[in-house]
């Protein structure tokens, strides 16, 4: 395991008053807030601060982690020593309020590192905590996941296997991440952002009471060729110069297979033709547009530069910056 | 809370089958009704009905009922920050939606 600096994490010296660590925590925070940003690794580094703040901004934690880290360089191999945390109460308080994933695993609520863990014991969920009182029966929590699936998936509807981390709570009280694989029917006609609500499937209840349920937050993976805005898919499909200015019949692969498409003289660049009721399927399905792009052949070669000469002289007095 | 191998589990899409009480978007959003009642004054929900036990909140509001609360939580907003947050993202949205209706937008 690899030590790591939560200072360096935040960005503060390790003199840092509870103020600066907030305020830097905050700025942090509003910039990698995985509903906000949309950079790349914005869910892990948001993890990263989320988790340095849990630790910087509780006194305690913070001053345990002060103590045993002094000697320690982030990245170094890293091995709590033990009775690191003697003196300290928080191993096993484990409140864990204010966490939730937002790994795409999905299902637990919070996904600490494993040296978060190792120094400071796995946080109870909301789902392991709270809820029951003894002797009473109380239903289960409900858990929220989401899923990545192919759009073509949403063409056809699909039987997906995911794996899902959940909270489990053992006979002594801890709390691990068991993994739990599920099957699942993705609907035909399903759109990214949408929810499946699967009865259930969330944590068992207390007492005889019945289980929560598990919603499934739908995304797609990032396509090369294909744009989706709701029910509609774009697609762009290169012409060339002669095809856009005479008109042609081309053929254009669909997430539903190929298709043939006409297209009409005289069609610019950016010009969107509509096949109607072929986005995503439904009720009211979508449509797919084929925005036309122009590529020029490259005059590369004697013929193709007299061919561009020629051109010119046919048009002759054109601007096209007029 | 295992499914037998042979036979996917299936359930509704919430946003287009499902409509939510006040409690139940409590309940499956993990926050507190007098949070949710804010929102609502707020403008960030538009639940359908009059009285809060008449409230009637599409299956969209599940996703904005969650990132309120994230955005809550996380950033330290206030009601009208997060109303204000949501607008944004709204338009964020619509405006990166528009760039992928171009050619070669949106990536």
């Amino acid at each position: 395991m690899k030590f790591k600096d939560y200072y360096e994490a935040l960005g503060v010296e390790r003199g840092a008053t509870q103020d600066d660590i907030k305020k830097a925590y905050r700025k942090l925070a509003r910039k990698y807030h995985p509903d906000v940003s949309k950079l790349a690794d914005a869910e892990e580094r948001f993890k990263e601060i989320n988790e340095a703040n849990e630790v910087l901004s509780d006194p305690e934690k913070r001053a345990a982690y002060d103590q045993m880290g002094q000697n320690y360089r982030a990245g170094q191999d890293f091995q709590p020593p033990p009775g690191w945390d003697a003196g300290f109460e928080f191993r096993g308080r484990g409140d864990g309020g204010g966490f939730e994933g937002y790994s795409t695993g999905g299902g637990a609520d919070f996904d600490p590192s494993d040296f978060f863990e190792a120094l400071f014991g796995r946080m109870r969920s909301g789902a392991a905590g709270g809820g029951a009182r003894a002797g009473r029966a109380a239903s289960g929590e409900d858990h929220h996941a989401k899923i990545l699936i192919d759009l073509e998936d949403a063409y056809r509807g699909a039987d997906r296997t995911i794996t899902l981390r959940v909270p489990t709570v053992d006979a002594q009280g801890h709390v691990t991440l068991a993994e739990r694989r599920l099957d699942v029917h993705i609907p035909r006609g399903i759109r990214a952002g949408q929810h499946l609500r699967l009865a259930g499937q969330g944590t068992p209840g207390f007492g005889g009471g019945p289980p929560g349920d598990l919603f499934l937050e739908i995304a797609f993976n990032p396509h090369t060729r294909y744009r989706v805005d709701g029910r509609d898919v774009y697609l762009d499909l290169p012409l060339a110069p002669w095809e856009a200015a005479l008109g042609a019949t081309v053929d254009v692969a669909t997430p539903e297979g190929s298709v043939q498409l006409t297209v009409p003289p005289n069609s610019a660049a950016g010009r969107k033709l509509r096949l109607k009721g072929k986005g995503i399927p439904g009720p009211s399905p979508g449509d797919l547009y084929a925005v036309l792009t122009i590529a020029l052949p490259p005059a590369d070669a004697q013929r193709a530069r007299d061919a561009y000469a020629a051109f010119a002289q046919a048009f002759p007095g054109y601007d096209p910056r007029r | 809370m295992t499914a037998s191998p042979s036979q996917p589990v299936a359930g509704p899409v919430v946003e287009e089958e499902i409509h939510l009480t006040l409690v139940e978007l409590c309940r499956v959003c993990r926050v507190p009704e007098t949070q949710v009642r804010t929102w609502v004054g707020e403008g960030v929900l538009e639940p359908a009905g009059r009285a809060p036990e008449e409230w009637r909140f599409a299956g969209a509001s599940l996703r904005r009922t969650r990132l309120a609360s994230r955005l809550t939580r996380d950033l330290d907003l206030n009601p009208p920050g997060v109303a204000l947050a949501l607008e944004l993202l709204d338009e964020i949205d619509e405006l990166r939606a528009r760039l992928r209706r171009v050619a070669g937008g949106g990536r």
